[in-house]
């Protein structure tokens, strides 16, 4: 089984960056390990008892530990500031060690800003449920997403999917918000639900993306069609680094296994989940999801060598005493995906 | 309004040319091109308010249907989906109302059409009518729209009214201006015949539309009147009478089609030499139309128009042998339901599917006795079949003294009318095709076909393997069901689910290395039974770890000369033949890789470490030193890792308590060989350690045949690594399911609490299984448009079991050539009468009198080759060529350039090109319609749409895709071995596209299709770049070349 992961590294190889946990492999002969992992990126909300986000925090305010191994940062951002290159992996001769192919003279170890470009603002996908079971609201929903379209800031590209029994991609990733309006517009009613199908599609989608990313899923379930379990999406989807946020009514409530699952899901990958009075009655969700997107610690490194070919969990906490009364969301881990 | 008229001029000169029927002949042709100006129905138009655009999305119509096709299918969704136990539907509550809602539109349009608003201020009334609101008022910054009315607002979004333009205009100040057009479209007869029709009707109408959409049975009078041809039409019409017909719309939905009016004259089944045997049994004579469709329509609750229909489908061949003689009524006398019980037009769905599949696929002994598979006496046994239904009893009872074939037949059709998917008919219509193959000292015993009878209930979705390989004789037929039967003896449900998995996995590789003609036909019989004897006993799951290693030893002896190979091996034996060209071995690579890809998604032990652990532990000694080989090895077992739960036990148990299709998994992860291997193992603890292998090795070799058949698109395969360990074979995870050899279905769909889908069954069929599974996936690329899963898994599985590694050149030349060919005699018969009665007569054998009326008038019209041929289904035109070159031998000049470049080619490589090579290799399956997995072109007429079972039916009897993908290639320059890329890709990418209104939306079909066709010849599919190693050697298709 081993045999998938393994990739012949004799020489010090250089990967894109990921924001997942992709393209992980290793090479295991006589005398060494040879690991080659991409970069790991964690999107990190920090609030306090009140749900008020925490800013102004440093890198060395985190400590990040994947599978219980103390992990160096190597970026760092929070919000759409630019984002701050801290490290350079190390090279040992135990670690073949990517260099970040943007910044091949970076070989200081000093924190140094890096154009914004890659990862200043986010990329949001809004999945919107076209299922008989939205039918009544139908016209509601609309409004709603077309409210969450307009007060987007600090999002550089938005596009707009909606799905029944199958994925319509009605607007592809533009930041022309007009178009996603537009788009919103256009969207027709359908027949039956399947969230977690289509949603492995989204996601899928935005993996591609390096970047701060998220999908925004305006659902009230119930799920009666799809073949993938929430399982495997909220996997991908923390593998990949995607956030899941899921705005519902408490129509949805009713029914335990969407709220559930809506609730998990979006935590699993560092998001929440919303259940308002009605689709009319969603502005409280829509700022805190623009302000999470705007108040986010982003946080990188390259995984320190590791065995584990499964699941990893990944733990990030707040250095020193002072700093334990505040609260943290973030993806609790990652699975290595394969590569052919 | 002068491009909205355009096409009813169009129409005005269509309609006054003939129509034609099938089956008829030249001279009848001839003689209804004279009466064309007199049977032409008079042409009406009907008036849609608001844009078409708008009114097809509410309607549910194609955006991509032509006005023509507007009000036929609005009729059919009104009667389809309007009513539901005779109270109007949300679909019909929304159309009711759009159309009230656009007739508002309308007015404030005004004359010029259009819906004007100058500034805010003026917007009100709009914004009213349309069901929105202004959140703040006119003159506010943001002035936004927001939902007032829902059920008008859903109407104005669902209709596609640019309510954003609307807003930013109200945002920016500046004037909103929206074209909003009444049209008409064109009208079968005219419009006061439909309103004298309605009126006496409770709610009375003064214009089509509103008939339509308050009254059905109107509806699906009108829907079925226009699925004949236009004479027929106006025949109908005045023979009989709107008002006289419309008791019969039903019939006439479901099996008047067929029904063709030429000359005044009824043309029937086997016409003329069967008028007098149809008017005796009709009680009409077909020279008087009107008596003759109205005691067809009318005669025993609509079964003997039935009975008519499926024998206008068939081609006259099959048409000549069913109406000779006495049989015609005989057999109908068989069909027909002596009480009476079930009309004809019951339910959703026509029925007697089967009677099709019959009638079409009858084989005939040159005496022109029917062949009979084993010989009478057998079929006298299979008919005393158990069974609760009369019909039944009753011709058992009467099998008793057959003594000729004759009434075989007749038996056999009237069972055809019961539905029953393990009755006669339909074991007769797969060993019938499983016999037909085979060579005459190869033909199956009166035994063989006995004991396939007497196990087809359990076992016969798997005689598609011996169909497909007709070498396969008695003895190993036989083999196979003992060996099948003796393992549903086998009393532990886990070892019985592991022995069924890897027996049925080994036969599916058997069956892929067989078909890519890696097994040498020589040893198809011997590589076979040796694949299955290590199966004989099974005891213990260890027992069947080693015979499921000996059986596979044995297959990879037979494919690749040794019986031990790593897995790397086996997926390159499975991914292609050894190829020696560069294209070749690219391609191949790539197949291999996908291969690779699922086993790696399915997270799925490697054989090379379940055969190494399974060896170590047999030589460890017991109580010796630890192996650290061992050791790691098993410590790979354990990196499969269930996924994160999202949901705790008891909620699985209360959420999803019906599916439960982890079990096989979660005992694998609690699988732990390290205790045995460190420890002091006696040896039977070894041997016991061994058998906790096997679930291991089912998976994987299951993930072989999985992976084998992905489907172009998949995700399931990729993204639920359960999805292969889920497989229930023997139907553990659901209570009652009791028939573990039959092809498999789909579970656990929409249960998110139940750990994803699931197949549950054999693997038999597993292609179609994975297409039914997968085509969810697609996304399509219209809005409103919908995935048909009715359609797509059929198109899915023919571009994913073919396969192409021996297509030469010259063969996918000629494929091309035969397109073009048939192309080059349509527009050589434009101004050729002669060659167009030749080519009409032979397209009637596979057309549908409509569709041949049409075709038949392009020609005569002389239409634009550019308009014409794009309407052409590519087996058509292939059709077409091969049986003009085979009459008329002597004309080949008439198919143009490539009639002569096919002639050098037939001359230089006769085996390459000939029809039989062509057949197989660019055929589709048709395992419902012929029973087999074998390619062939059938080149029959499309086959109308069944419910259940027979869904399939329809699909399998597209045979265009292959055809014009090679054609593309060929025109391309991409090597014959690129199919294998092309082909599933570009299936893909087709069904994306088809947008269609109704199940048998052929044209829809065909539109997607060439989309798809413009895009690769574009560039503008990414996966697929243009092939740099030729450039195109032929000139553009003929529809493509510039008007003269």
């Amino acid at each position: 089984m081993a045999k998938q992961y393994h990739l012949l590294l004799l020489c010090l190889i250089s990967l894109p960056i990921s924001s997942g946990g992709t393209a992980a492999s290793a090479q295991e002969d006589a005398s060494r390990i040879h690991v080659n992992v991409v970069l790991v990126q964690v999107n990190v909300a920090v609030t306090d008892r009140n749900g008020n986000y925490v800013s102004g925090l440093r890198p060395e305010d985190f400590v990040v530990t994947e599978d219980n191994i103390s992990e160096k940062i190597s970026t760092f951002d929070e919000g759409s500031e630019p984002t701050r290159r801290l490290i350079m992996s190390e090279s040992t001769s135990d670690n073949s060690v990517p260099a970040d192919p943007g910044k091949p003279d970076s070989a200081s170890s000093d924190p140094v800003r890096i154009p914004t470009s890659q990862y200043a603002g986010a990329n949001v996908f809004i999945l919107f449920d076209t299922s008989n079971y939205m039918y009544k609201e139908f016209v509601f929903a609309q409004d709603a997403i077309a409210d969450f379209v307009r007060s987007l800031e600090g999002v550089n590209q938005v596009a707009l999917y909606s799905y029944s029994r199958n994925l319509s991609r009605v607007a592809t990733l533009t930041s022309d918000r007009s178009k996603i309006l537009r788009s919103v517009r256009s969207t027709v009613a359908g027949d039956d639900e399947a969230l977690y199908n289509c949603l492995l599609l989204t996601v899928k989608d935005a993996a591609h993306l390096t970047g701060r990313k998220a999908i925004v899923v305006f659902s009230n379930g119930p799920d009666n069609a799809s073949l993938v379990p929430p399982e495997d999406v909220a996997e991908l989807a923390q593998s990949t680094g995607t956030i899941i946020y899921m705005i519902s009514t408490q129509e949805a409530q009713k029914e335990p296994i969407s709220s559930a699952v809506f609730e998990r899901v979006s935590k699993a990958t560092g998001g929440k989940a919303y259940f308002s009075r009605n689709w009319r009655d969603q502005k409280q969700a829509f700022a805190s999801i623009r302000d999470d997107l705007a108040h986010l610690y982003t946080l990188s490194y390259y995984p320190q060598p590791n065995p584990n070919r499964g699941w990893r969990a990944i733990n990030v906490k707040l250095a020193g005493k002072n700093l334990q009364k505040y609260h943290l969301r973030t993806r609790v881990g990652y699975r290595l995906l394969n590569q052919p | 309004m002068k491009c909205l008229l355009r096409p009813f001029a169009v129409l005005l000169e269509v309609l006054l040319f003939l129509c034609l029927c099938v089956p008829f002949d030249a001279a009848q042709t001839a003689q209804s091109t004279a009466r064309a100006d007199t049977s032409s129905p008079p042409i009406a138009t009907v008036t849609i308010p608001g844009p078409l655009r708008s009114f097809m999305r509410l309607a549910s119509i194609s955006q991509k249907v032509s006005p023509e096709d507007v009000l036929p299918l609005l009729a059919r969704n009104i009667y389809m989906q309007g009513y539901r136990g005779g109270v109007p539907t949300e679909y019909l509550i929304l159309l009711d109302r759009y159309v009230h809602q656009a007739r508002e539109l309308q007015i404030l349009a005004g004359s010029n059409n259009t819906i004007r608003v100058a500034s805010c201020d003026d917007a009100g009334t709009l914004v009213q009518i349309l069901g929105y609101r202004l959140r703040q008022g006119c003159g506010q910054k943001n002035v936004l729209l927001e939902t007032a009315n829902p059920e008008r607002a859903f109407l104005t979004i669902d209709s596609g009214f640019p309510l954003t333009e609307l807003e930013e205009a109200l945002q920016s100040g500046t004037p909103f201006t929206y074209p909003y057009p009444a049209t008409q479209v064109p009208a079968l007869y005219r419009e006061s015949d439909w309103v004298s029709l309605n009126a006496g009707e409770r709610r009375t109408f003064g214009n089509l539309l509103d008939i339509l959409l308050s009254n059905p049975s109107i509806a699906r009078l009108y829907w079925a009147l226009t699925k004949n041809d236009a004479e027929t039409s106006v025949a109908l019409q005045r023979s009989v009478g709107l008002r006289k017909l419309l008791p019969f719309a039903p019939t006439l939905d479901f099996y008047g089609s067929q029904i063709c009016i030429r000359s005044g004259r009824v043309i029937t089944p086997g016409a003329p030499a069967t008028d007098a045997a149809w008017k005796d049994l009709v009680g009409a004579s077909p020279d008087a139309p009107g008596d003759f469709v109205t005691h067809l329509l009318a005669k025993d609750v609509g079964w003997l128009a039935a009975y008519f229909d499926v024998l206008a489908r068939v081609n006259r061949k099959q048409q000549v042998h069913l109406t000779e003689g006495p049989r015609l009524k005989h057999l109908y006398e068989a069909f027909r339901d002596p009480d009476l019980d079930l009309t004809a037009t019951r339910g959703v769905f026509r029925k007697a599917p089967d009677l099709l599949v019959l009638f079409t696929r009858l084989e005939w002994q040159p005496d022109g006795e029917l062949r009979v598979p084993g010989g009478l006496e057998v079929w006298k046994d299979i008919f005393q079949q158990k069974s609760n239904s009369k019909t039944v009893h009753d011709w058992a009872k009467r099998a008793r003294s057959w003594n000729q074939p004759e009434q075989l037949l007749e038996g056999m059709t009237a069972l055809s009318r019961v539905e029953n998917e393990s009755g006669p008919v339909r074991i007769y219509l797969t060993l019938s095709e499983l016999d037909k193959e085979r060579s005459p000292e190869n033909r199956l015993s009166a035994e063989t076909v006995r004991l396939l009878a007497n196990k087809f209930s359990e076992f016969g979705d798997w005689y598609l393997v011996f169909s497909e390989f007709p070498d396969l004789n008695d003895a190993s037929i036989s083999r196979f069901l003992t060996l099948a039967s003796s393992m549903e003896g086998i009393s532990n449900l886990a070892l019985r689910g592991n022995a069924l998995g890897t027996f049925q996995a080994n036969v599916g590789l058997w069956q892929i290395l067989a078909r890519q003609g890696e097994i040498p036909s020589a040893q198809i019989n011997a590589s076979w039974q040796k694949m299955m004897e290590p199966f004989a006993r099974i005891s213990s799951p260890t027992q069947l770890f080693d015979a499921v290693h000996a059986s596979l030893g044995e297959i990879l002896l037979a494919s690749s000369g040794k019986p031990n190979r790593s897995q790397d091996e086996i997926v390159d034996l499975l991914a292609s033949p050894p190829q020696d060209t560069p294209d070749g071995q690219r391609i191949h690579q790539e197949m291999a890789v996908k291969i690779r890809s699922v086993l790696n998604d399915q997270r799925l032990a490697t054989l090379d470490t379940l055969f190494a652990l399974s060896d170590g532990l047999k030589e460890m000694k017991p109580g010796g030193a630890t192996s650290e080989r061992l050791l790691a090895l098993a410590a790979e077992l354990h990196e499969f890792e269930m996924p994160r739960p999202i949901f705790t036990k008891s909620e699985k148990i209360s959420w999803a308590p019906k599916v439960y299709s982890s079990h096989h998994a979660e005992l694998q992860v609690k699988t732990d060989l390290t205790k045995v291997i460190k420890g002091s193992a006696s040896r039977s603890q070894l041997d016991s350690a061994r058998g906790l292998l096997i679930p291991f090795l089912r998976d994987t070799l299951v993930g072989l045949n999985y992976a084998y058949y992905e489907p172009p698109g998949a995700q399931v395969l990729h993204n639920n690594p359960l999805f292969v360990r889920s497989h229930d074979f023997s139907g553990m995870s659901i209570i009652g399911a009791d028939r573990p050899w039959r092809a498999p279905v789909l579970m656990g769909v929409g249960t998110p609490a139940g750990g994803g889908a699931y197949l549950m069954g054999s693997l038999a069929d597993l292609s179609y299984a994975l297409a039914m599974t997968e085509q969810d996936f697609i996304a399509p690329e219209n809005v409103q448009a919908l995935i048909w899963k009715e359609l797509a898994p059929a198109l899915l599985v023919s571009a994913t079991l073919p396969r192409w590694w021996t297509v030469s050149p010259n063969e996918l030349r000629a494929v091309a050539l035969y397109q073009k060919g048939g192309e080059e005699l349509l527009i050589a018969a434009v101004k050729d009468p002669p060659l167009r009665e030749k080519v009409i007569d032979i397209l009637s054998d596979r057309m549908a009198p409509q569709r041949l009326d049409r075709i038949s008038q392009s020609l005569q019209r002389g239409e634009a080759p550019a308009v014409m041929l794009p309407r052409m289904m590519p087996a058509e035109t292939f059709y077409l060529a091969v049986e003009f070159r085979q009459r008329f031998p002597t004309e080949n000049a008439s198919l143009g350039k490539p009639g002569l470049e096919l002639d050098t080619l037939s001359q230089r490589y006769p085996a390459e090109v000939g029809w039989n090579r062509l057949s197989r290799d660019f055929g589709v399956p048709h395992p419902t319609l012929a029973r087999t997995n074998a390619r062939e072109l059938l080149n029959m007429e499309p086959v109308p749409f069944f419910g259940g079972y027979s869904s399939r039916l329809f699909g399998e009897s597209w045979e265009s895709g292959n055809l014009y993908w090679a054609r593309l290639a060929d025109e391309l320059g991409y090597p014959p071995v690129m199919l294998n890329r092309l082909v599933p890709e570009l299936t893909l990418r087709m069904t994306a596209k088809i947008f269609a209104t109704e199940l048998e939306d052929w044209p829809a079909m065909l539109r997607a299709m060439q989309e798809t066709g413009q895009e690769l010849r574009q560039g503008k599919v990414a996966a697929l770049p243009l092939s740099n190693t030729t450039i195109s050697r032929t000139e553009p298709p003929a529809a493509e070349r510039p008007e003269k």
